[in-house]
């Protein structure tokens, strides 16, 4: 043997899955793409103006944790720029510069680092942000402006027109984003597109996005049939926040169940408590409560659905 | 169950070629589950060719013979892929002028009592060749009813070619072999299992059925779809019978026996021939070999010396060499480390997969969806990190076959099976 080989020794298996987190975080950016295009059209430079702001102050809220908890560089798996825009993307773009600032180092710093960081924390991070702003400035985050006009003539979001005046937004409005609300929220067809694209990515597991819709669906079917004035479900489908929460907020895999039959509880329930806070709530739209609420179970969930061994009958 | 590049071709359809003359063999005595087998030899003593040279110590043990004729070395500690260095027999062959035909005649099975069959399959040292090396007459020898022999010819994981040249080269003496088997036992089905991805096996085995030879047991062919981890016992039990063998339960609990298509070669040769089993099939291949080949060779013969022979040859330096598939396979580092019963293939790497750092788990439940045993991976990376290894066993981490599908699956680059390799450990 003449050659002389450096080997390396270690466990199998000796082969790796090119998903990695990274990718996955990216994915997530790639998907928002559509949502954010749609935002820019609808709200010109102020939507840029937004999304650079929380973008930017989540990546330095970031990095001066890393250097407090001194811990590796972790811009690099994208998940602070993810936060950063899905903040952007659920806020009103009427809001304050400095309020998303705050609502984004909010998410950062107590959403995400002070639960033990990626991976650790309980809660959605952005949407604790943005719940954050609703309780410390709620004028803030109730005023909505419609697309294309940039002074502040406030108007009511297709929900509050639903629920206070009882006023029914068109579909193809909805559908396609021309109405007033949050960021990214309001174009349904885009959040679709980027939906899909992360199911089909494999970046997203398909089973909390179904079993929030068909929960949804069911429950809105059963409320329009006893009281058609509470708003058709394709309505209560396409409009608020419910595609931007079902497909990048519900699917986050730190703050959602690990198991396969927590995953549908966990978009079921979910689907569920949006209806009951927005039928019998004072808040015209409940995505946000709904999926942080199911997120502080997740752990009791993952408990009670821990899956049998494989031949096993009898729970041990 | 996961869907991995196969990376078969080209060593898939290329014919086994035969290096049959290492000058030196390095035979461990462990090259099966169960207790090491006994030395019946001396050093400097010369052996026949099929002698043995270590018999069965115990009820699940397995006797070793020279694969040919030589003279003892050494006996002394030597490298073996799995358990770093264990005592073998080193053998220096000599060459044999006069031919041992004595094995060629071929014994009438329809007149063997069933005892004497079992008793030619364990002095012919046969164990389960696809990987765990079971002792064949334990199996072939159940305590209970057996309904369904399943045959299996899976090769599941990637780059392995050695069991599929085998059932395109040799298939009648594997259809001796189930005859053998389905001798012994009796089953009421005969299932011959074979991932879609071997469609030379399978034009052969339905040509074969199709004639049906008569000396020849019935067998029904089924295909299966090309995925990872379903040639492992369990698995493959479950996608052909829907029966689930909880990872306390053996097969032949719900009355099915598994064995692997060399496994069956080598009863064939045990029974009709009184050959022990002292060679085999290997497929080595890689990115840094010049060309993937399959060889016959003795067990014993060392990397080494197929390198100096030219037999492999390096395109570039490996920087990983596996003994077995690239899922559930050893690293070796030495290049004596010997073929051994078990060794269905080598893998020269050149090309890695990025070593990255472990990061955070993001418990995205990857691990859980494609866990083969329904287990929960992640939380026993949690509780080996936190030193809660009480909590392994209330999580079945002995339920656990190693099969390597979460750590090649998680984003995070966490090597969860070492973490649950570590667990197991701890507890025992």
């Amino acid at each position: 043997m003449n050659q002389k080989l450096k080997l390396i020794i270690s466990g199998s298996p000796h082969l790796k899955h090119n998903v990695k987190t990274p990718r996955i975080m990216r994915d997530v950016i790639i998907g928002l793409l559509p949502a954010i295009g749609a935002s820019i059209y609808f709200f010109g430079i102020w939507a840029v103006i937004l999304i650079f702001n929380c973008t930017i102050t989540a990546i330095v809220t970031e990095k001066v944790i890393n250097k407090i908890r001194r811990q590796k560089n972790s811009i690099g798996d994208y998940s602070a720029v993810v936060t950063g825009i899905l903040v952007a993307l659920i806020l009103p773009v009427s809001i304050k510069w400095y309020g998303a600032t705050l609502g984004t180092i909010f998410a950062i710093l107590v959403g995400k680092h002070l639960f033990g960081g990626l991976g650790s924390n309980i809660f959605n991070p952005a949407l604790l942000g943005r719940a954050f702003l609703a309780a410390a400035y709620p004028k803030m985050l109730t005023t909505y402006t419609e697309p294309g006009q940039f002074d502040t003539i406030t108007q009511a979001t297709p929900l509050m027109l639903q629920k206070f005046s009882n006023q029914t937004t068109s579909l193809s409005k909805l559908f396609i984003g021309n109405t007033s609300g949050s960021l990214g929220e309001t174009s349904a067809i885009c959040l679709l597109i980027g939906g899909i694209y992360l199911l089909l990515r494999k970046s997203a597991g398909w089973r909390i996005p179904l079993s929030l819709l068909i929960s949804l669906s069911l429950a809105s079917t059963i409320g329009y049939l006893i009281n058609p004035d509470l708003g058709r479900p394709i309505f209560h489908l396409l409009a608020g926040g419910l595609f931007l929460g079902a497909f990048f907020m519900a699917t986050d895999p730190a703050t959602t169940p690990v198991t396969k039959k927590g995953k549908f509880i966990f978009g079921a329930t979910c689907g569920i408590l949006i209806m009951i806070i927005r039928y019998f709530s004072n808040l015209p739209e409940g995505v946000m409560y709904s999926i942080l609420f199911v997120n502080a179970a997740v752990p009791l969930i993952n408990r009670y659905t821990r899956p049998k061994s494989f031949g096993k009958k009898e729970k041990q | 169950m996961l869907k991995i590049a196969e990376h078969k071709d080209p060593q898939h359809s290329f014919k086994a070629e035969k290096f049959l003359s290492a000058e030196k063999l390095y035979l461990p005595l462990s090259q099966h589950t169960g207790k090491p087998s006994k030395i019946c030899v001396e050093k400097k003593q010369t052996v026949r060719k099929n002698q043995l040279i270590a018999k069965s110590d115990g009820f699940i043990s397995a006797s070793l013979h020279a694969p040919v004729k030589g003279e003892i070395l050494e006996i002394k500690k030597h490298f073996h892929p799995k358990f770093g260095k264990i005592k073998s027999i080193i053998l220096k062959t000599e060459l044999d002028n006069n031919q041992d035909n004595s094995l060629n005649h071929s014994f009438d099975l329809e007149k063997t009592a069933k005892e004497d069959i079992l008793t030619a399959i364990a002095e012919a040292g046969v164990v389960g060749m696809g990987g765990a090396g079971f002792p064949a007459q334990v199996k072939l020898n159940p305590p209970k009813k057996i309904d369904t022999l399943i045959i299996n010819g899976c090769e599941c994981e990637p780059y392995l070619a050695s069991d599929h040249r085998l059932m395109v080269e040799n298939l009648e003496e594997i259809f001796k072999g189930i005859g053998v088997i389905s001798k012994l036992v009796r089953p009421k089905e005969i299932i011959f299992a074979v991932e879609e991805n071997k469609e030379e096996a399978i034009k052969k085995i339905n040509y074969f059925i199709n004639t049906k030879k008569t000396n020849l047991p019935k067998v029904k062919l089924k295909i299966l779809k090309s995925r990872y981890p379903q040639g492992g016992e369990k698995q493959l039990i479950y996608s052909l019978t829907k029966r689930k063998i909880s990872g306390k339960m053996l097969p032949l609990d719900l009355g099915c026996i598994v064995d692997n298509v060399a496994t069956c070669f080598a009863i064939y040769e045990a029974a009709y021939l009184r050959q022990p089993l002292t060679r085999r099939i290997v497929t080595f291949c890689g990115d840094a070999l010049v060309k993937p080949k399959n060889i016959w060779l003795n067990i014993g013969t060392t990397l080494g010396e197929l390198i100096d022979k030219k037999i492999i040859e390096f395109k570039e330096k490996p920087k990983k060499i596996i003994f077995g598939g690239p899922m559930t396979g050893d690293t070796v580092v030495n290049l004596s480390t010997p073929i051994l019963k078990t060794t269905s293939g080598v893998l020269f790497l050149e090309k890695l997969p990025k070593e990255e750092e472990e990061s955070a788990c993001i418990r995205c439940g990857r691990c859980i969806n494609y866990c083969p045993m329904d287990l929960m991976p992640l939380e026993y990376v949690k509780m080996v990190k936190n030193k809660k290894y009480k909590n392994l066993e209330n999580y079945q981490i002995k339920d656990c076959i190693e099969c390597g599908c979460c750590s090649y699956i998680c984003p995070a680059q966490i090597p969860v099976l070492d973490y649950i390799k570590l667990g197991k450990e701890k507890i025992k």
